[in-house]
């Protein structure tokens, strides 16, 4: 299942060059910024609640608990009105950010790390604008933060502090998040994983299906730089891996013939499982606007409230 | 060919630079990180066999052009005979500043800032003139310019050897600001004196001591053109701690046994802090007697301890310090404290049990005023008879109600121009020809004065009239006690009769209470040294019901204390300060004083002070029968031996100090300057950068023509697989 980022309807003028918002230094407001961009652009568009499940606010019927009533309405306007607690109605949401030093890497003024973070600060954000939980989990080889979901203000101020830290880890197991994660969160929720997935995939699908059959929904955002896609080096050199450091003579005109394909090949093999499982992929480059992976998002989380929970799929198509 | 900066030869190591580029360079330029390396498979380098040959030439090139920077930048110069510089026609102007304080005891020090200061009088040159001073507090001359001057110059060095062998450290503190003033002014003077100016300098022999005292410095402008020289003379790894007698804490409690109190300082260099301090009788037997009190002091800190008086105190008369290095500054001497029997004199003619009279209060109050430092007793000659001389003598607060003959009167004014304090509380009219005595101004009246109301009818039962006092001073001492707000409220206490003193001429009289009908209360006049106090209303029941108020003992004790009955500590005197004999002896007449291990000195009549202190000990002043012993010690400030900091003396404005440096040391900063100035005029290392910069000119024109010509190549051959 392929999220249509590029053609999302949104007007392209209005969105932010992810080069200019990367020179905003506070990652919360830099969330701020991109959410309350998309939310003033959607005073013009059609779609108009969001939220995954709505809040209650509503008379009173009888046979409501009357400890629901909100008295304060009753003082004004003479009604009984129910307000429900948020947290009945509210999902919880976990995002999985690769913290590893590929993810450092940007051939441009914007590293995949910085994308990434601010990828999952903005969702954070405007999930706790909703009034859902959001929950943080961020790894390299191995786990390093983690913050169970919750609403508040305090606590999605630790979210963004956690993803400010930077990328360092020396390799990627992009499995062991996923394993925690379907340890630890029993409760049916969402669940976002942003990373490059430039790493062996071989367990992945495996760790994907007994995600997705806690019943989670899962959000994949592959966060790549614009050179990994077409490996546009000239000058031949000594390519150093960012994470293990292992470098060895390159000339790029070489050996972009056989890079290429292989790159594609990779990416399709993570999209090809997500398809499998019903998850919803997004591919990401550095240079792409980040209201357009959270309209994909949110698009994506209203076509799932219209029309209940995808099937799963047996095989690939 | 010599090197100024031969160490930057070692920049020629850094043709090792291009040789490894050149190696490296065969397997990669330059290094890109990307982000995984899980899609790429290692390419094979490219290498062409031309491109070898003239790498090769390129790096030759690279190498002698660091080589011959690496050359320019060690300054090449060749040795010449340098001209020897023309003999100086103007000598210099020295003085040499030996400090001569306590703390030079130390040791060896005084040795070797006497050999130092020989050195320097022997390197002087013949031209050169030279002048000695030892300074402590104050600088003394040795030597002046004049006599060095008029002495042969084969004899000047044996004259000053003469004069600094004849000087022994003293025991008095060091005062560097007025030494090195003195030696300024000193070379200022002898600098007006000659035609051509030339150069001046102070060397400083001297172990540079923190205590040094340098505030003088402060307000001293230092003339132009004087070099401060420091021969610093050190003694490494010795702790010193020092011990200071502290006066008795005001506050300290009245029933603790007889002790002492003092305050020992560690040095801020010193290794020790743990030290032992005791009563003991110095000379023959300089131990500790009774047991010794253990202090701990970390270096660089004091700490004040109390040293309990043992029961045998006679004869002990220092206070020492065990455990460190240096034992010029480990004694104080002192006496032991002794509580003091405070005589007052009171001339009455009532009797002691009669409980409305002043006798009776004043009795009561005095005897019951002890503590550590005194115990009071009164004193009440009887009626007609003349007070036993001692007592007379050893009082220093008299009360005069009625009892005082005229004889009384004369004796006790000149116990007053002695320093000591009347106080007259005249009963009735006819006792203004006993002021007037005490005064010496005859023409003194009393009348009774008048309560306020006192003219209108009184109903039986009722108040009498009565006054209060009104205006009181309160910074005087006698009412300092009652200046907080808590107690300075006077207004419950009556005062049904008082006198009215009528004077022709106050003088400087002050009146330091006024009743509220703004007749004086109390009058306080100088007389001598001394002074008078007439009070107006008296605390007997006739008079006042003050006697029954709290502020009453409260009076009485100031009066005492007011008089110096109850200082019981004679003040500290330091090494070289003079001794206040009439302050202490309480008289100017007939002192003679009794240095420790001296003979007696008969001060001429007038004297105040003695000024020959030099050494410490107990002082012995007499006058009269009475004879008084104070302790006399070394400057508390002489036991801060630690070194003086670098930037000390600058910091007070004194001129560059540099230290003395020994001839090897001054002999290779002369090889060094005669190569700066052959560099200097030789300038070789412009010759070398030239050469570097052609080089490396060729080197950039190579290497662009042989980068066109592969760029050449490789367009025509196309990519190499």
């Amino acid at each position: 299942m392929i999220a249509p980022a590029r053609n999302s309807g949104l007007p392209a003028a209005s969105m932010i060059d992810p080069r200019a918002l990367m020179t905003i230094r506070n990652l919360e407001l830099r969330a701020r910024v991109i959410v309350e961009g998309f939310r003033n652009g959607l005073h013009r568009s059609p779609y108009h609640g969001f939220s995954v499940e709505f809040t209650e606010y509503r008379q009173y019927v009888p046979g409501d608990d009357p400890r629901y009533l909100d008295w304060k309405v009753f003082a004004r306007s003479d009604r009984y009105f129910i307000k429900k607690f948020e947290d009945e109605t509210n999902v919880h949401c976990h995002l999985l950010v690769d913290r590893s030093r590929s993810m450092a890497f940007g051939s441009g003024e914007v590293t995949k790390g910085e994308y990434a973070a601010t990828l999952a600060a903005t969702l954070a954000y405007f999930l706790h604008l909703q009034g859902d939980a959001v929950g943080l989990l961020t790894f390299d080889e191995e786990l390093r933060d983690y913050l169970p979901a919750r609403h508040r203000r305090l606590h999605l101020r630790q979210v963004m502090f956690a993803l400010e830290r930077p990328a360092e880890g020396t390799a990627t197991n992009l499995v062991l998040p996923i394993d925690r994660i379907t340890n630890l969160v029993r409760k049916r929720g969402m669940l976002v994983y942003a990373s490059d997935f430039l790493a062996p995939i071989d367990r992945l699908e495996r760790s994907l299906i007994a995600l997705t059959a806690c019943g989670h929904e899962v959000s994949i955002f592959q966060v790549l730089d614009p050179s990994e896609l077409t490996f546009a080096f000239e000058q031949a050199s000594m390519f150093e891996d960012v994470e293990s450091r292992r470098a060895i003579y390159i000339d790029p005109v070489a050996a972009r013939r056989q890079y290429v394909p292989k790159f594609e090949a990779h990416c399709a093999a993570v999209r090809r499982i997500c398809e499998k499982l019903g998850i919803v992929y997004h591919r990401l480059t550095t240079d792409q606007p980040l209201e357009l992976a959270l309209f994909g998002f949110v698009q994506e989380r209203m076509r799932r409230g219209r029309q209940g929970r995808p099937a799963r799929r047996e095989g690939p198509r | 060919m010599s090197f100024l900066a031969p160490l930057f030869l070692l920049g020629a190591l850094g043709i090792a630079a291009p040789i490894l580029y050149h190696l490296i360079r065969r397997s990669t330029r330059e290094r890109t990180l990307f982000s995984s390396l899980m899609f790429l498979l290692p390419t094979p380098p490219r290498l062409t066999k031309k491109s070898r040959l003239e790498d090769i030439l390129l790096l030759l090139l690279r190498c002698l052009a660091l080589a011959v920077f690496a050359f320019a930048f060690a300054r090449p110069f060749i040795r010449t005979n340098a001209i020897a510089p023309a003999a100086p026609t103007v000598g210099r102007h020295v003085v040499v500043l030996l400090d001569s304080s306590a703390s030079m005891q130390r040791g060896d020090l005084w040795d070797e800032a006497q050999d130092r200061a020989l050195e320097i009088v022997r390197d002087a040159e013949p031209i050169d003139d030279v002048a000695l001073y030892t300074f402590d507090r104050q600088p003394r001359t040795l030597l002046s310019f004049e006599e060095w001057a008029a002495t042969p110059v084969d004899q000047r060095a044996a004259l000053a050897s003469n004069r600094i062998r004849g000087v022994e450290p003293g025991w008095r503190s060091t005062n560097l600001g007025n030494a090195l003033i003195a030696a300024a002014e000193a070379l200022e003077d002898a600098e007006a004196q000659r035609e051509a100016p030339g150069p001046r300098e102070i060397v400083l022999v001297s172990d540079l001591q923190e205590g040094s005292q340098l505030g003088t410095l402060q307000a001293f402008e230092w003339p132009r053109g004087i070099q401060l020289t420091l021969a610093t003379i050190r003694v490494p790894g010795r702790s010193n701690a020092g011990i200071q007698l502290v006066p008795d804490a005001p506050e300290a409690d009245p029933d603790a046994e007889p002790a002492a109190r003092v305050r020992v300082t560690n040095a801020r260099n010193s290794n020790q802090d743990r030290f032992q301090v005791g009563w003991s009788r110095g000379g023959a037997s300089p131990g500790i007697v009774g047991s010794p009190v253990e202090v701990d002091v970390p270096a660089g800190q004091s700490v004040v301890v109390r040293v309990p008086t043992p029961p045998q105190a006679d004869g002990l008369t220092q206070l020492v310090l065990l455990g460190d290095d240096d034992s010029f500054d480990n004694v104080v001497h002192a006496v032991p404290p002794e509580k003091q029997q405070v005589k007052v004199m009171y001339f009455g003619t009532e009797a002691d049990n009669d409980n409305s009279q002043l006798r009776f209060f004043l009795s009561r109050v005095v005897t019951s005023i002890e503590d550590s430092r005194a115990s009071v007793s009164l004193v009440a000659p009887e009626l007609g008879q003349a007070p036993a001389p001692q007592d007379f003598q050893d009082a220093k607060l008299y009360f005069v109600s009625d009892g005082a003959s005229p004889t009384t009167a004369g004796e006790l004014r000149s116990q007053m121009e002695a320093g000591k304090t009347v106080v007259v509380i005249p009963k009735s009219s006819e006792q203004a020809v006993v002021i007037g005595q005490l005064l010496g101004v005859p023409p003194v009246s009393l009348s009774e004065g008048m309560p306020p109301g006192a003219n209108g009818p009184v109903r039986a039962g009722a108040t009498p009239p009565y006054s209060i006092l009104g205006e009181i001073n309160y910074e005087h001492p006698l009412f300092s006690l009652f200046a907080d707000p808590r107690y300075s409220d006077f207004s419950k206490i009556h005062f049904w009769r008082h006198r009215q003193l009528r004077i022709d001429d106050l003088g400087e009289a002050r009146v330091l209470a006024r009743f509220d009908n703004r007749d004086p209360a109390v009058v306080e006049f100088p007389v001598g040294r001394g002074r008078l106090i007439v009070l107006l209303s008296g605390w007997n029941r006739a008079d006042s019901d003050i006697a029954q108020s709290t502020r009453f003992p409260l009076l009485i004790y100031s009066m005492l204390d007011m008089s110096g009955s109850l200082s019981s500590q004679a003040g500290q005197y330091a090494v070289g300060d003079p001794l206040p004999v009439a302050t202490i002896a309480g008289t100017t007449a007939q002192i003679t004083v009794t240095p420790p291990g001296g003979e007696p000195t008969q001060l001429a009549d007038g004297a105040t002070a003695f000024p020959d202190t030099r050494t410490p000990g107990i002082y012995t002043v007499a006058a009269g029968v009475r004879t008084f012993r104070v302790g006399v010690n070394l400057d508390p400030a002489e036991s801060r031996t630690a070194p003086m900091p670098a930037d000390e003396l600058e910091r007070y404005g004194a001129p560059g100090s540099a230290p003395v440096a020994n001839a090897a040391y001054e002999a290779r900063k002369e090889a060094l300057l005669q190569g700066t100035e052959a560099e200097g005029r030789q300038k070789l290392w412009r010759w070398f950068v030239g050469a570097a910069l052609v080089i490396l000119v060729l080197e950039t024109l190579l290497a662009g023509w042989t980068a066109r010509r592969n760029a050449a190549s490789f367009e025509s051959g196309g990519l190499p697989s």
